[in-house]
């Protein structure tokens, strides 16, 4: 029985099938069920194919299992988000290390609109952070500016700035406020230690619910180093 | 394709009806008539829908609120249009490849009924009651039950004319369509289950939705229509795929890494991390089988003139602009799961353009090839008119990308420009699908011969 012609008929519509070359249906099955058995099609010559396969699946594989591993916290259920902390079943939560690059993300998020991701500020607009005395000594001082904002007239390296800086810390976590303190204390020449969260929680907790600081209240309190 | 139309003596405007295709005739046309009626009213509740989006707008009513006319047209265009499509087509695939004639018919007949009207029941209950919180859930809890035994009904045909093929082979269609009509009823139950009837507690729901809809719209109708493809690719063209020994690890790697796709749409929510991780691998992962589905079928396109021959072809012109849609928009997603990506995309319009890539140039359109090829084999009537054809393809293909286009440009903000041209897309839709029912339901009134009495089967 000739397979082939089969079903090409002249009286179906080319639309309504295939051409009159087209494959039977029969024959359509059968011959993928040889070449998956045979594995190979030397006419068509692609034996590379299965090589180039298996090495691109394992690349795959082997990148989705570094990715699982650093991106699921100890696939604990109580970890929501790349900022929670390393979680490990057996030793609870993990301390809190001040990580300058987390806090350079966050900087840039967060600050950079305004100082610069420079650190250098907008002159007449915007104060600088790098090598400033504010940044600088005291973390107290900092972590208050950034948790609650400052509106009244500061120096600055000689340069006077009459600015309005809004609360941009209260959405922050603490552990979010201490990197980015650490980032901006350690970055453009800065050479202060590093903030530890329980700090900014220190602070928070004792500021309370309240608005913006003026520099005098800062400085009363955070005298600038000399 | 048009010297084709011109019928000259009165029998030569008969297709053969095959021996495999005549038991099909009756579920067949009952299944892929309601599809195209759902078709038309989705269209047209979706271009009322992005009148919506101007702001000329008309009338405050609740029942033609954006959000109600969305919902009922994307229930329509899902559960109406390419569930009742796909009842059918892969039936009748699967009839072809296994050489199978469907004995009991009128169950997948009554299945079909009642899945019509449990649809029409809740597209009633969207408009008047509003939508539930669920996309693709948001039926009345009662309609779920009937979906379900429906579908058993009518979706799992494929499955028995894959257990009673005659010989011990099989094709990656095949692998394809059966494997997504066993998920989706799978993922249907467990849906109903954990989101409807005994939902699961907080953040589990969101889980089990997430999955469902990835679940419900890759295997399901991305999987069908992919073994749509690789059946119409090869059969078209006549020559084997592209190296075919890969395509069952293109079918094992697409079904097990679509569902884990499902909370990459979940990612910066409050789900536990590594569930969001694993969406993102999931993602990632999904480039294997779209590498090796583009290698199958694309290559297989790509040797010897088959792009020429696929536009030569009503139904693989269809079908190759709809693997394509469907391969692209996978890379699209994966793309957009990436973290930092994702950050800039979660919120904006972009999912919305890549699910329109997937439906509406992806599946739809591959279905619309398959229907080319396989009405006038079951009713055993020619498509009567060429330029509805025609007509058909560049409204629906322009309407799509054009919708995708118009979704992706307002990633950064809405424009009045874009929501216009994506009002002019969804009017070309509905264009093209009307072109399409009209030349469907002439096809079906001019009738059909008996079958013929000697063996046709092919």
């Amino acid at each position: 029985m000739n397979d082939r012609n089969r079903h090409s008929d002249r009286s179906r519509p080319r639309q309504g099938g295939p051409g009159p070359e087209g494959f039977s249906d029969g024959r359509l099955v059968e011959v993928h069920s040889q070449i998956a058995r045979n594995k190979q099609e030397p006419a068509l010559g692609f034996s590379m194919t299965p090589i180039f396969v298996v090495f691109l699946f394992c690349a795959f594989g082997f990148w989705a299992g570094l990715y699982l591993t650093r991106n699921s916290r100890g696939f604990s259920a109580s970890a929501f988000d790349l900022d929670a902390p390393v979680v490990s079943a057996s030793a609870g939560p993990v301390a809190f290390e001040p990580d300058a690059a987390k806090g350079e993300k966050l900087y840039l998020a967060n600050c950079a609109a305004c100082h610069q991701p420079t650190g250098m500020g907008l002159p007449g607009a915007f104060p600088p952070l790098a090598k400033s005395p504010w940044v600088a000594g005291d973390e107290k001082r900092m972590i208050k500016i950034i948790l609650l904002g400052m509106a009244g007239e500061v120096e600055v390296a000689g340069a006077k700035y009459n600015g309005n800086m809004p609360n941009v810390g209260s959405a922050l976590k603490d552990a979010q406020i201490a990197n980015i303190a650490t980032y901006v204390r350690s970055a453009w020449g800065n050479a202060a230690d590093p903030v530890m969260d329980t700090s900014v929680a220190e602070v928070r907790k004792a500021l309370g619910a309240r608005g913006q600081l003026s520099p005098k209240e800062i400085l009363d309190a955070h005298p600038l180093g000399k | 394709m048009t010297q084709e139309q011109r019928s000259g003596r009165p029998d030569e405007d008969r297709a053969r009806v095959s021996r495999v295709d005549a038991p099909l005739r009756g579920p067949f046309l009952l299944l892929f008539g309601s599809a195209v009626l759902w078709l038309t009213l989705g269209s047209a509740l979706s271009l009322v829908a992005a009148f919506k989006l101007l702001p000329a707008g008309f009338g405050s009513c609740e029942w033609t609120s954006f959000g109600r006319l969305e919902a009922a047209a994307r229930n329509a265009f899902f559960y109406g249009w390419a569930g009742n499509a796909l009842f059918a087509l892969n039936l009748w695939l699967l009839s072809q490849l296994g050489r199978f004639e469907i004995r009991n018919g009128w169950m997948a007949a009554i299945g079909g009924l009642f899945w019509n009207l449990a649809l029409i029941w809740s597209t009633v209950s969207v408009i008047i009651s509003g939508p539930g919180a669920y996309a693709l859930l948001d039926f009345p809890a009662g309609a779920g039950p009937v979906l379900a035994v429906a579908f058993a009904l009518a979706g799992l045909w494929p499955v028995v004319a894959y257990a009673k093929r005659p010989t011990g082979h099989s094709f990656a269609g095949q692998w394809f369509v059966v494997a997504a009509a066993v998920s989706f009823l799978l993922a249907f139950v467990l849906a109903q289950v954990t989101v409807v009837w005994a939902p699961a507690a907080g953040v589990a729901q969101a889980v089990a939705h997430s999955w469902y809809v990835r679940t419900a719209t890759l295997l399901w109708l991305g999987g069908s229509a992919l073994g749509l493809g690789y059946y119409f690719v090869s059969k078209v063209l006549a020559r084997p795929l592209h190296a075919y020994y890969l395509a069952s690890v293109a079918f094992w790697t697409y079904f097990l890494f679509a569902g884990w796709t499902a909370p990459a749409s979940l990612i910066g929510s409050p789900v536990p991390l590594w569930v969001q991780s694993a969406g993102v691998v999931g993602s990632m992962m999904m480039l294997v089988p779209v590498l090796l589905v583009g290698l199958n079928l694309l290559g297989a396109l790509s040797q010897e003139g088959g792009w020429s021959r696929a536009w030569n072809s009503t139904a693989l012109r269809f079908i190759s602009v709809g693997v394509v849609a469907i391969l692209f928009s996978l890379v699209l997603a994966a793309w957009a799961a990436d973290r930092s990506v994702n950050a800039a995309l979660r919120f904006t319009s972009f999912a919305e353009g890549q699910g329109v890539l997937l439906l509406y140039a992806g599946v739809s359109m591959t279905i619309f090839g398959a229907a080319y090829a396989a009405l006038p084999r079951v009713s055993g009537s020619r498509w009567p008119s060429a330029a509805a054809i025609h007509t058909h393809f560049w409204a629906s293909f322009l309407g799509a990308v054009g919708s995708a286009v118009s979704a992706f440009a307002q990633i950064g903000g809405a424009s009045q420009t874009m929501a216009f041209v994506g009002l002019v897309s969804t009017g070309l839709l509905l264009a093209g699908h009307l072109a399409f029912a009209a030349n469907t339901f002439a096809t079906l009134l001019k009738g059909s011969p008996a079958p013929e009495s000697h063996p046709a089967q092919d």
